[in-house]
């Protein structure tokens, strides 16, 4: 393999080994390459030496569908370029970038635009590190999907390599290769594919006007109930003012909260924020855009009024404005999943073998309470520690057991399954936010329907015959 | 208890760019908030005004837009609000600046405590407190750590001088400038922002003043002018090195010993 660009695996690059799920695999060597002709140069010799390729990015994801099993590592971080801007004639705004660019560089290159309008990608999964190429991987959701969508409706086009190191490029929603490969609509594949089809080398982005006005609000629940009570009612509401709609709804038990607690000190994006009072059980943060102050400041005095009724102390309620300040609370909101996962960290250090125990579960058609009800006294019966945060439209929630051991890591596994039986009928279908990689393989395999996951099956065999792509993600091959 | 809170509207993020005449930073179109150094000065009026009762009020100077810091301070609970915004008063710097907020204050009322923040984000020079004070004939402490003890007539608190933590008992009337340690300021409420919209803010030109003579304020009154604002250059690039885990382990200690750090 050519020196300068392949690099057999050794202690310099045990990190890429892993990622945020701490599922830890194993390869031969690592490449980074620069451009597509190295990528092409990889593969072959990749495919010259009978190896599979793990595709990575951030190596932010908490399935572990960046975790290697064998082979090489194709690692997109030095494809980090935006390279170009334009607007249709539509009006519709595209950027165009390599992979490998961070949302937190995403963002500070659409703030140096030469546009008109302040503009911004909707897809928001809160870990700033994370890439274009592996939210598109996922097509991950994030933050404020229930207004926004996931990421595959902001994805124009994208340009894919296969393992011949053909390159081809797909128009999002463009069924014109159907006659080709039998698959109706081709970038859906990719799009969620988690980089078993093949490596996507470019992605055209489609960014929005950002909302004139962004409000944050925390409310802070001293009992459960009042919590749930509250998230109905959100839920329920359908009287919207003009100009204003609700971007995000977030749920946090006080066990997530006393975690992040428990890390602000050292977390520099949250250190000013106060003390959560020991009273509160339970926490629910509502983000509102919209084009006017006025309608915005309307929908959030409906929203106080709400939680009156739901015995908030109004008074204690966290409230702010602007994208910076914003910006505070969304970190708090973050350090939710990074605690969860440092906790992981840390015990695995204890007993290897110990990997992220998360969820990505929709509970359609079950009310809050219940739900919560359920994980927790499910958890408790097995002597098992939970924490519970995620997205209240759709209860689509993201428990996390936090294991002593590993007996309970592996009572923890057995749990989980329980869990997403319990869900609901398609699980499947619609919990793949963060991927499912290897670490949420088994519940996805047990949950799936066997449509899908024939369908899946007849994707990979059409677009990847070899299994050369990101072997031992979703499915079995 | 009477008490004055000095705060200023500064840009949020700014690449520099300033009025090549003036010598200030051009301001418009960044996103502005108020300094974070005030925001524990507001926090221990509050905590003040929570103990001995009284008002809180806060002190601002800067264009029609700066009220929005104000409203900032009243969402957290402040009681009135202040800004002192005039053409002439453009351009100051720490001089007149200093004697504007000192005018501003001496104008409102009589306070027993005005609190400032350590320093701006824009200006950065930690002296405005100091300034008002003496303009005032007041006493003046920076570095505030912590408020020991009040009384009706004075205030105990401690404060940081270089090496050393001194305890200092002022008089009222007094002025201080707090440490941002002080306290982790608190956040707005939902009511308090909601109502802070609708709540005015007393704006004070030359004319309220009680010297009105506009060569002592903004850019005539100013002692000093900014010649240009530029980020620093920087000269030293810190290496980047790939060592496995023995490798780096060593290559950290040799830096630390070579800089007498262990």
């Amino acid at each position: 393999m050519g020196r300068s660009l392949i690099f057999p695996i050794d202690d310099k690059y045990q990190s890429y080994l892993s990622d945020e799920s701490h599922l830890t695999g194993f390869a031969d060597s690592i490449s980074f390459p620069g451009n597509e002709e190295e990528i092409r140069t990889v593969i072959a010799q990749a495919r010259k030496s009978g190896q599979s390729i793990t595709i990575q990015g951030g190596k932010t994801g908490i399935a572990g569908g960046a975790v290697p099993q064998g082979g090489h590592i194709l690692n997109l971080s030095n494809m980090n370029q935006v390279t170009s801007f334009r607007t249709t004639e539509e009006g519709l705004f595209l950027l165009t970038v390599e992979p490998g660019v961070t949302l937190l560089d995403l963002t500070r290159e659409i703030k140096k635009l030469d546009a008109k309008e302040e503009l911004f990608w909707p897809p928001d999964p809160t870990e700033p590190s994370a890439t274009v190429g592996g939210v598109a991987a996922c097509n991950s959701r994030g933050l404020t999907a229930s207004l926004y969508g996931d990421a595959k409706k902001y994805i124009y086009a994208v340009r894919v390599m296969d393992a011949d190191g053909k390159t081809t490029e797909i128009i999002c929603g463009n069924q014109s290769g159907k006659a080709q490969s039998g698959i109706a609509d081709v970038s859906k594949v990719h799009l969620g594919g988690e980089g078993m089809f093949g490596v996507i080398t470019e992605l055209t982005l489609i960014l929005l006007r950002k909302p004139r006005e962004i409000w944050g609000i925390c409310f802070f629940f001293s009992c459960e109930p009042d919590a749930f009570s509250f998230a109905e009612r959100l839920v329920l509401y359908v009287e919207e003012p003009l100009g204003a709609k609700i971007a995000a709804a977030e749920y946090m038990d006080r066990m997530t909260i006393d975690m992040i607690e428990e890390r602000k000190p050292n977390t520099s994006s949250i250190k000013e924020l106060p003390d959560v009072s020991p009273d509160a059980a339970a926490m629910i943060y509502v983000e509102i855009h919209g084009a006017d102050e006025a309608a915005v400041e309307k929908y959030a005095e409906e929203l106080l009024e709400m939680a009156e009724a739901c015995h908030v102390a109004a008074d204690a309620t966290w409230a702010v404005s602007g994208e910076y300040e914003v910006e505070k609370l969304r970190a708090f909101r973050h350090t939710a999943a990074e605690s969860a996962n440092l906790y992981i960290e840390k015990i695995s250090h204890t007993y290897p073998g110990i990997c992220k125990l998360g969820m990505d579960m929709n509970f359609n058609g079950q009310s809050l309470a219940s739900v919560v009800s359920y994980i927790k006294e499910s958890a408790e019966k097995n002597g098992l520690k939970v924490c519970i945060f995620g997205h209240i439209f759709g209860n689509h929630l993201h428990p996390n057991i936090l294991p002593d051991n590993l007996e309970q890591f592996h009572k923890g596994q057995e749990i989980i399954l329980e869990w997403a039986a319990a869900s609901n009928k398609n699980p499947g279908e619609q919990n793949r936010e963060h991927g499912i990689g290897k670490v949420k393989k088994q519940v996805f395999l047990s949950t799936v329907t066997e449509g899908t996951l024939q369908q899946i099956e007849q994707q990979k065999k059409t677009l990847d015959p070899r299994g050369f792509w990101n072997p031992g993600n979703m499915i079995d091959t | 208890m009477k008490t004055a809170v000095c705060i200023k509207q500064v840009p949020v993020f700014s690449d520099g760019k300033m009025d090549p005449e003036k010598g200030v930073i051009l301001r418009d179109g960044l996103v502005s908030a108020m300094n974070v150094y005030d925001l524990p000065a507001v926090e221990t009026a509050l905590r003040l005004r929570e103990e001995a009762g009284g008002t809180a009020d806060v002190f601002s100077m800067g264009p029609l837009q700066a009220a929005d810091a104000i409203r900032e301070a009243y969402a957290m609970g402040i009681d009135q609000g202040y800004l002192l915004s005039d053409h002439a008063f453009s351009g100051a710097d720490v001089l007149a600046t200093s004697y504007t907020l000192a005018q501003g204050i001496k104008g409102a009322g009589k306070y027993d405590l005005i609190i400032c923040g350590r320093q701006t984000t824009d200006g950065d020079t930690g002296q405005v407190g100091a300034a008002i004070a003496q303009w005032l004939h007041i006493p003046y402490a920076g570095g505030v750590t912590a408020i020991i003890s009040r009384k009706p007539d004075s205030i105990t608190l401690q404060q940081r001088l270089d090496d050393e933590q001194v305890t200092v008992k002022m008089s009222y009337p007094c002025l201080i400038a707090v440490d941002r340690s002080i306290y982790i300021s608190r956040m707005k409420s939902l009511p308090g922002k909601i109502a802070a919209r609708k709540k005015g803010v007393a704006i004070i030109t030359l004319q309220d003043l009680e010297d009105h003579d506009p060569q002592h304020y903004g850019l005539s009154g100013s002692a000093t002018k900014v010649e240009k604002i530029y980020p620093p250059e920087r000269t030293h690039k810190e290496p980047i090195m790939c060592l496995n885990t023995a490798d780096a382990v060593n290559e950290i200690m040799k830096i630390l010993e070579n800089s007498k750090a262990v």
